[in-house]
């Protein structure tokens, strides 16, 4: 069996394109966001996880989308009707044990996926380390400002509110991403201590978005796979994934809208602002944290 | 399988508040009272928005409603045809604009219909247990 590859990565770290291109190489598969290593049972996934921000039952389309695809070769409202009789009868079963009998299923293609709600605990991510002893794992960065923007952009920075990314004020709290993105990485790098170096690699998105031949190149070469110039070329159509579009109705989502809604990959050069300019996010225009600052030097920004 | 496997890192992250936060109730601990009130506020303003929000737009689509008599009433004229003079572009417009919302509708009646299939079987298996238990 293919060992699985994981781009960890807080969320809009360019993971989503990254995802899709590397799953268009034709030795591997990418998946939607499957959340599976959130819980350690697949009937979890179906258990309401907090009172405070409401059912997220979109955490559940990424793992229906795949199973319609990989079972029944299509997403359509019967077949993510039959993804859910498919997780049914395995509720009881660990969600490695699931993902397993998928990756099985796709062998010899090496899977590749991204859920970036793995990196919020590092328990989920050693639920990985557990189920695959042979995976490898890509720490995709992004400069903290231009990820806490795209943050703030996605439905009123929900996600950083979800991760109780708040800073308290004189006489209010605000959602303040930058905690978020120090603390999701602080728990990938933790994380991949306990990684021996040949598994793991590090990126910028910023670097793959200006110069995609040669970062694809570089990832091919590490995992052991074609670098050809048609390899490549398929990479840079992330948009003909049979999950680079919104699924059916009953398992809409299974990744970043904004992707959902334009897969296409440009190449361009991304400009990455300094680190000690105020934040835009912030009332009182404050910069960012000084421990933001130097963790973002550690990640060559 | 991996080699020589080490301990994780031990580098300590600066949220101020502490738990899994996805999965269970956060540790607010280490937040003073008013601190977990302005949160408390926080949430509340944010899911306040979330459902303006939401009601907004339901209340397109109810407009679509009546958007779509709006557009009959202009194709059609007292004896249900096209006025003489609407120009082709005008019609071709209509159409697709019609086509649209139609489809949109059939999408909503297929979703409706599933989740009421699925609230029936609910309510039956519901039904059943029901006559089942032991009276007392």
């Amino acid at each position: 069996m293919a060992a699985p590859l994981f781009l960890l990565a807080p969320p809009r770290s360019y993971t989503s394109l990254m995802n899709a291109m590397l799953g268009q190489h034709p030795q591997c598969f990418g998946l939607p966001e499957l959340c599976l290593f959130n819980v350690d049972k697949l009937f979890e996934l179906w258990v309401r996880a907090s009172d405070e921000m409401g059912n997220e039952a979109k955490t559940r389309h990424g793992l229906l989308r795949a199973v319609a695809e990989i079972y029944a070769g299509e997403q359509t409202m019967d077949t993510v009707r039959m993804a859910n009789h498919w997780c049914a009868a395995r509720q009881h079963a660990t969600t490695a044990e699931v993902y397993q009998e998928l990756v099985e299923k796709v062998d010899p293609l090496i899977t590749v996926e991204k859920s970036p709600a793995y990196t919020v605990d590092i328990k989920r991510m050693f639920r990985i380390e557990a189920a695959f002893p042979d995976a490898r794992y890509i720490h995709l960065t992004r400069h903290p400002v231009g990820q806490c923007k795209s943050v703030m952009s996605l439905y009123d920075g929900t996600f950083a509110l979800v991760v109780n990314s708040i800073d308290f004020l004189e006489d209010r709290a605000i959602v303040e991403p930058q905690f978020a993105w120090y603390d999701l990485n602080i728990n990938i790098l933790n994380f991949l201590d306990t990684i021996p170096p040949e598994r793991q690699m590090r990126l910028r998105g910023e670097d793959v978005m200006s110069d995609p031949h040669a970062y694809l190149g570089k990832v091919c070469r590490w995992m052991g796979l074609r670098d050809d110039l048609d390899a490549i070329e398929q990479m840079m159509h992330p948009e003909r994934s049979p999950f680079a579009c919104f699924g059916p109705m009953d398992a809409i989502f299974g990744n970043d809208p904004n992707f959902l809604s334009g897969p296409t990959f440009r190449p361009h050069k991304v400009k990455v602002p300094t680190l000690d300019q105020p934040v835009p996010w912030r009332p009182d225009r404050k910069p960012l944290f000084p421990k933001v600052v130097e963790l973002a030097r550690e990640l060559g920004y | 399988m991996s080699s020589n496997p080490k301990q994780a890192g031990t580098r300590p992250k600066i949220g101020p508040i502490d738990g899994d936060p996805v999965t269970t109730h956060p540790n607010l601990s280490a937040l003073s009272p008013v601190q977990r009130g302005l949160r408390e506020a926080l949430l509340r303003e944010f899911m306040a928005r979330k459902a303006k929000k939401f009601v907004e737009k339901q209340v397109q689509y109810i407009n679509a409603n009546r958007q779509v008599a709006e557009s009959l009433m202009l194709l059609f004229d007292e004896h249900g045809q096209a006025p003489g003079n609407m120009p082709l572009e005008d019609i071709v417009e209509e159409r697709r604009q019609l086509e649209y919302q139609v489809k949109w509708f059939e999408a909503m009646l297929l979703e409706m219909q599933t989740r009421l299939l699925r609230v029936r079987e609910i309510e039956a298996l519901a039904l059943d247990v029901l006559e089942r238990a032991p009276k007392d």
